[in-house]
């Protein structure tokens, strides 16, 4: 048998974690806090491909992630449809609206293509706040349960199930872009673009099949987390807060890493859970949390700045240092 | 190989290169030499696709590819190392070279074989596994060359790949060129080394203000009266008598 890697360890010790999870307990608070890392952390990691892999770091893919969840709760609450239906055509609807970012990357660097990418998701935010015939304006949109997998009324387990299947398919494809040709070549287009252009790379579509692959990724996940939330508003969906989570769990967990979006939303989100369960119910005391998450966050950057999966390789090295 | 019909590149009011004629040929050895601003570099980005001139064409290997992309130029087996190197620094020199070696090859097995090679033909066996940032300068500029040599070009345009090196470094690397050379590769050399470069060229060009102001092998560009006004200046007529 070949030895696998720390970190690929490290993703079947979460990832089947997660899959037991439901063998163990059937408590529904639980249940849900599994189900929102490994979404929160599939969603990074759609994040990472274009930010992390590409080098193209938006502030914008609540964008994407908008998109999806409207695109599936429209068609289950105003066609009647499959919310299936409405997570392909959000799909393709984000991937259009990714070759236009993906055009602005290849115009603006750094951080001019960060403000553009906020700016895209805002003009989304506005017009599906203002376009009340359509989207139901910033009411938002209640999406209707209806049992079954093709209507994507599922129990928490199934959920769970689901959620897991979409996490490890995202592991899988950034797993894939640290091995493969497309991949390498990606990261020659994020360590220098010129020189990568003069070995032979066509650094600009590239740039742009990244952030197209990354934007229907993440509203494949806004989707299924409309259909999983059972509402969706502008002011939430498009949030530049979203954003910044996407951009957060990567960056925290390990940017460019495979594992790192699902370790930084590990620690994110049970650390952002557990703090507004505790705080909440003492009145004054109610936004406590989010100064304690802020304080966490600046250690982590302070401390850490290549993310908890740069931490264990740091680790790994010292003590391959003290063995020699 | 390569044929340049009266380049000619502004920026703004400025001619950076301008009308300039060249021809060379297949597996030749050619130098540019120049002052400083003399649009040598310039001319580079020109062949290499990175700027569109304003006047003149390019035709490699009897192709017009003016204006095109670098990397569809890189493709058709013309490339270029940059004369501030710009290595994938957070990625080992192994991996370096093997995503030049990808362009060509499909798998990443026979780009890492491939990669080995040319990192061995360059003397950078040692440091195939570190960074490429932690690298000192000599071995940036050799990486420079390693990685594009692992596209497989026909014609490579070496950008200053000896300055800032000592007198062994500038002999290793002087070895490597000519290595690459008996490969069958053709090179077009930009240096500022004179002793170098007569050493080097078969043939020297002379840039000044853009423009090309002689042509001739080594030892007719030293005798050039331009070129010794222009570039070498007193101190070298007085050190050849």
């Amino acid at each position: 048998m070949t030895r696998l890697p720390p970190g690929r360890w490290a993703a079947v010790v979460l990832f089947g974690a997660a899959a037991l999870t439901p063998l163990v307990v059937r408590d529904s608070f639980i249940l849900d806090s599994v189900i929102l890392i490994l979404l929160w952390g599939a969603l990074s990691a759609g994040w990472n491909i274009a930010g992390g892999y590409a080098g193209q770091v938006s502030l914008g893919h609540a964008a994407f992630f908008g998109l999806g969840a409207y695109a599936a709760a429209l068609m289950s609450a105003r066609y009647q449809q499959s919310p299936w239906l409405g997570l392909l055509v959000g799909v393709a609807l984000s991937m259009c609206a990714g070759a236009l970012i993906g055009y602005l990357s290849n115009r603006l660097r750094g951080p001019y293509f960060a403000l553009s990418t906020i700016a895209f998701a805002e003009v989304l935010r506005i017009v599906a706040s203002r376009w009340r015939g359509f989207t139901a304006g910033s009411e938002g949109v209640p999406v209707p349960y209806r049992p079954g997998f093709w209507t994507l009324g599922l129990s928490h387990v199934a959920w769970l199930y689901l959620i897991l299947a979409v996490a490890l398919g995202c592991y899988a494809l950034q797993v894939y872009l640290e091995r493969s040709r497309v991949g390498y070549q990606l990261a020659g287009v994020r360590e220098d673009e010129d020189a990568a252009e003069a070995l032979g790379i066509a650094t600009r579509r590239l740039k742009i099949k990244a952030i197209m692959v990354s934007a229907a990724v993440t509203s494949l996940c806004g989707s299924l987390w409309a259909q999983y939330v059972g509402f969706v508003d502008p002011a939430h969906v498009f949030s530049i807060d979203l954003s910044i989570r996407f951009a957060l769990n990567s960056i925290i967990g390990g940017i460019g890493t495979a594992l790192g979006p699902f370790l930084g939303s590990v620690l994110i989100t049970s650390l952002e859970t557990y703090l507004r369960a505790t705080f909440s119910g003492i009145p004054g005391f109610s936004g406590t949390y989010l100064i304690i998450y802020g304080v966490v966050l600046i250690l982590i950057v302070r401390f850490a700045p290549e993310g908890l999966t740069g931490i264990a390789a740091r680790w790994r090295l010292r003590r391959a240092r003290a063995h020699a | 190989m390569l044929t340049l019909e009266r380049i000619t590149k502004r920026f703004g009011g400025l001619t950076a290169v301008r009308a300039v004629d060249l021809e060379v040929g297949a597996g030749e050895l050619l130098g540019i030499i120049g002052p400083n601003g003399a649009g040598k570099t310039t001319l580079f980005n020109v062949i290499s696709g990175y700027y569109a001139p304003e006047e003149g064409r390019v035709l490699f290997q009897g192709q017009d590819v003016t204006g095109r992309a670098p990397h569809a130029i890189s493709r058709l087996g013309l490339t270029r190392t940059f004369q501030i190197v710009k290595p994938f620094g957070n990625l080992s020199v192994s991996d370096n070279v093997m995503i030049g070696a990808l362009t060509r090859l499909g798998s990443t097995r026979e780009a890492r074989a491939e990669a080995e090679r040319v990192i061995a033909l360059c003397g950078l066996g040692p440091y195939a596994t570190a960074r490429a940032k932690a690298l000192p300068v000599a071995l940036r500029k050799r990486l420079e060359v390693a990685r594009a040599l692992a596209t497989r070009p026909r014609l490579l345009l070496l950008d200053e790949v000896m300055a800032g090196l000592n007198p062994s470094e500038l002999a290793g690397i002087i070895d490597l060129i000519r290595r690459v050379h008996a490969e069958g590769v053709t090179l077009i050399v930009i240096e500022h080394i004179m002793a170098a470069m007569m050493r080097l060229a078969q043939r020297i060009i002379m840039l000044h203000h853009g423009e090309k102001i002689a042509e001739g092998t080594p030892a007719e560009i030293t005798r050039d009266r331009r070129v010794i006004d222009a570039y070498l200046g007193e101190e070298f007529t007085l050190a050849q008598a």
